[in-house]
């Protein structure tokens, strides 16, 4: 099967600036896919020329296995990290503009944008103008337009960035059943803790180029499990275990990470034995920001 | 075509139903008219009531001049007719340095060398711009010395009275001559302020999208073309809607059984011919001078910074506003005709002359024609800044950067 976005050594020049060089990309249909990166590394220049808003100097975008044209933006749905809506525009004739300006009939509109708002809870916002809401409800009202025509591929840049927990919980859980639909959905942040659990395959990009891709499984295996994270009261000696390459103190907690090779029950063993009341004791995989990190270290020596 | 025509009816809708555009509506008019009008019989009724002082020899020539000053056609003046004496001279000196009794400047006649001659006239004012005063003073001594040489050709004052009176031309069977030049004048400031509203609002409605970061959502369904194309359609529909309100209204005022209840001075007020060509100059105008508006709020990103560059839509509307004096005067002159072909003073200048009823059928073809290639040219090079400037936030773009986005696809 053809995957949905497909980019080939895309490579994008701002005056002398490089913003993208070298990208290639692969999103199959029913994927979640994080594309990470610090700020500026350039993941908003990847995502304008996915979607036609600039053409990239060298390099070829498809998307649905066809080379890119307007056409198929009727099947994109896209929630832009610049957001914005018209201020003086009331909340439902809003949605239904932008419905129509994806080719929907205002009936069809109207009706999908009144269901949409039920299930984010926004239903009592409909009628007020779009200049009288919060920044976290007018997010959720671009994140409703982006979906309205029922896209096959989904792309949204930083969709979580101002949101409170609730409201970012719900966003998320909304995608993973977007997801389950089939659809194809990307979406970029700096925030690397919250792509963990959500995504089944990530890039990350740093400066331009692409660093790290694949899938979350298959990345994280890749990193040995040797972090250690203990709570524990009383004797802290153990800290100074030769099995530990570095910790993290805080009140009665540590985060450890182990030499190469070195045995986290050896350390759990020692801690007992030197009298630490142990009540957790957790063996943990790297955090992707810590991969991160260590790619980025790595990238930067070679 | 259905985005161009989405966002077209979106622009209208919104500014349509705002409180600012019936205000707008109602308050352009009667600003316009009353300033027009009421400047105009201002203009012709005020009386000069300056405080001067006349100091001849001549006693008959100085009272000939105060009864002109005092009670003559331009002016009601104060007028003291000291004796010339040196020390009339330091005293009115003095009076002028210390701004006594108001007096704004005497005159010094000198009584002539030979007796044919005329006097040698001396005015020394209190401030050197006041050339209305200067005008009444020589309209009254040309008035008197007149009158002086009549008398000596031994014609009687009665004569010389019914020689002077002002002349009367009848003018009822076309209505009244300055009314209709009023109601040019009126259409001109009217074209010139409708212009200026719908450019700035084009810029305005960019300025505000990119402000408010819509169009990158916007751009992920339409091209920026559609986009530009549905604003510009939008913006001037509702400036038609306008005009079209007030050119009803003026219909209604000037054609109707309730114009005729007015009286006779407002009859034929605004023609259908000179409404016909307000709104063709208007829709050529708004293409033309939004079209660089777009290219203003493309290039800035705040109001502020737009007001600095708005002189490039002012500019040529106030050249046009200079103009309007010398075509007043002559407006077929040579230098009517070209100032009135140029494509940003036509929409003001032909549509003047139309008014007065002077050019050339070829004069108004050729001024469209030139109008529009000045509008293809000019939106092909604003709709390339439009589309690079629209996604650019932050500092205004230098002229180098800018001749690089025309080069962008």
């Amino acid at each position: 099967m053809n995957p949905i976005v497909d980019l080939r050594n895309i490579r994008k020049v701002y005056d002398s600036k490089v913003a993208v060089e070298g990208l290639s990309l692969r999103i199959e249909a029913g994927t979640m896919f994080g594309l990470l990166g610090p700020n500026g590394s350039g993941k908003t220049s990847s995502i304008r020329m996915m979607i036609g808003i600039t053409a990239p100097d060298s390099g070829t975008v498809s998307l649905f296995g066809q080379p890119f044209t307007r056409e198929a933006l009727r099947r994109v749905g896209y929630l832009p990290e610049e957001r914005g809506l018209y201020k003086k525009m009331k909340v439902m004739e809003q949605l239904i503009f932008l419905g129509q300006l994806r080719g929907l009939s205002p009936a069809v509109a109207s009706a999908r944008a009144h269901a949409w708002c039920e299930r984010l809870l926004i239903s009592d916002a409909v009628d007020k103008r779009t200049e009288a809401l919060s920044k976290g409800m007018q997010q959720k009202i671009q994140f409703i337009a982006s979906l309205l025509h029922e896209p096959e591929l989904i792309i949204m840049d930083e969709p979580f960035s101002g949101l409170d927990p609730v409201n970012a919980a719900l966003l998320m859980d909304t995608l993973v059943s977007l997801r389950e639909d089939g659809k194809a959905i990307l979406f970029s942040t700096h925030r690397m803790d919250q792509v963990e659990k959500l995504c089944d395959e990530i890039a990350i990009i740093y400066k331009g180029r692409l660093v790290l891709e694949g899938g979350m499984q298959a990345i994280k295996s890749r990193y040995p499990a040797n972090r250690v994270h203990i709570s524990y009261a009383g004797d802290g000696g153990f800290l100074r275990h030769p099995a530990i390459q570095s910790v993290k103190n805080y009140p009665g907690q540590a985060e450890i990470r182990l030499n190469d090779g070195a045995d986290a029950q050896a350390l759990l063993a020692a801690a007992l034995a030197g009298g630490a009341r142990i009540t957790s004791f957790q063996v943990v995989e790297p955090t992707l920001e810590e991969i991160f990190i260590e790619t980025i270290g790595s990238n930067v020596d070679a | 075509m259905r985005n161009i025509w989405l966002i077209a009816k979106r622009e209208y809708l919104e500014r349509i139903r705002t409180k600012a555009f019936i205000i707008m509506t109602v308050l352009i008019p009667v600003l316009m008219g009353g300033l027009v009008f009421g400047g105009g019989y201002l203009a012709f009724s005020t009386r000069s009531t300056s405080h001067v002082a006349v100091v001849a020899a001549d006693a008959a020539f100085a009272d000939g001049v105060k009864r002109e000053l005092e009670d003559g056609k331009g002016a009601h003046m104060r007028v003291d007719t000291p004796p010339p004496t040196p020390q009339t001279e330091a005293a009115l000196n003095a009076a002028l340095r210390d701004n006594e009794n108001d007096l704004v400047g005497y005159l010094w006649v000198t009584p002539p060398a030979a007796a044919e001659a005329r006097p040698v006239f001396r005015y020394k004012p209190r401030s050197a711009g006041d050339i209305a005063t200067e005008q009444n003073l020589k309209d009254a001594i040309k008035v008197v010395l007149t009158r002086e040489r009549l008398t000596r050709q031994g014609m009687s004052l009665a004569e010389i009275d019914a020689l002077l009176l002002p002349v009367d031309v009848d003018t009822s069977a076309t209505g009244s001559s300055k009314t209709a030049f009023g109601a040019a004048y009126l259409l001109f400031f009217l074209m010139y302020m409708v212009i200026m509203l719908y450019g700035m609002n084009t810029a305005r409605s960019i300025i505000e999208e990119k402000t408010s970061r819509v169009f990158e959502v916007m751009l992920s369904t339409i091209t920026p073309d559609q986009m530009l194309a549905g604003k510009l359609f939008g913006v001037g529909a509702v400036g038609l809607t306008q005009i079209g309100i007030w050119m009803t209204a003026a219909g209604l005022l000037s054609y109707t059984p309730f114009a005729a209840a007015l009286g006779g001075g407002v009859h034929l007020l605004i023609t259908p011919v000179q409404i016909f060509f307000f709104v063709a100059y208007f829709i050529f105008a708004f293409l033309l001078y939004s079209s660089i508006a777009v290219a203003l709020g493309a290039m800035t990103n705040s109001e502020q910074e737009l007001q600095q560059l708005n002189m490039f839509l002012v500019m040529p509307l106030a050249f046009c506003v200079v103009m309007i004096f010398s075509i007043i005067n002559a407006p077929d002159s040579t230098l009517a005709k070209v100032v009135s072909l140029i494509p940003f003073c036509s929409p003001l200048l032909m549509n003047f002359r139309i008014s007065l009823g002077h050019p050339q059928p070829w004069e108004i073809v050729t001024s469209f024609v030139l109008m529009s290639l000045s509008i293809v040219a000019i939106l092909y090079v604003a709709s390339r800044i439009y589309r690079v400037g629209i996604l650019m936030y932050g500092k205004k773009p230098s002229v180098g950067e800018m001749l690089r986005w025309l080069r962008y696809s």
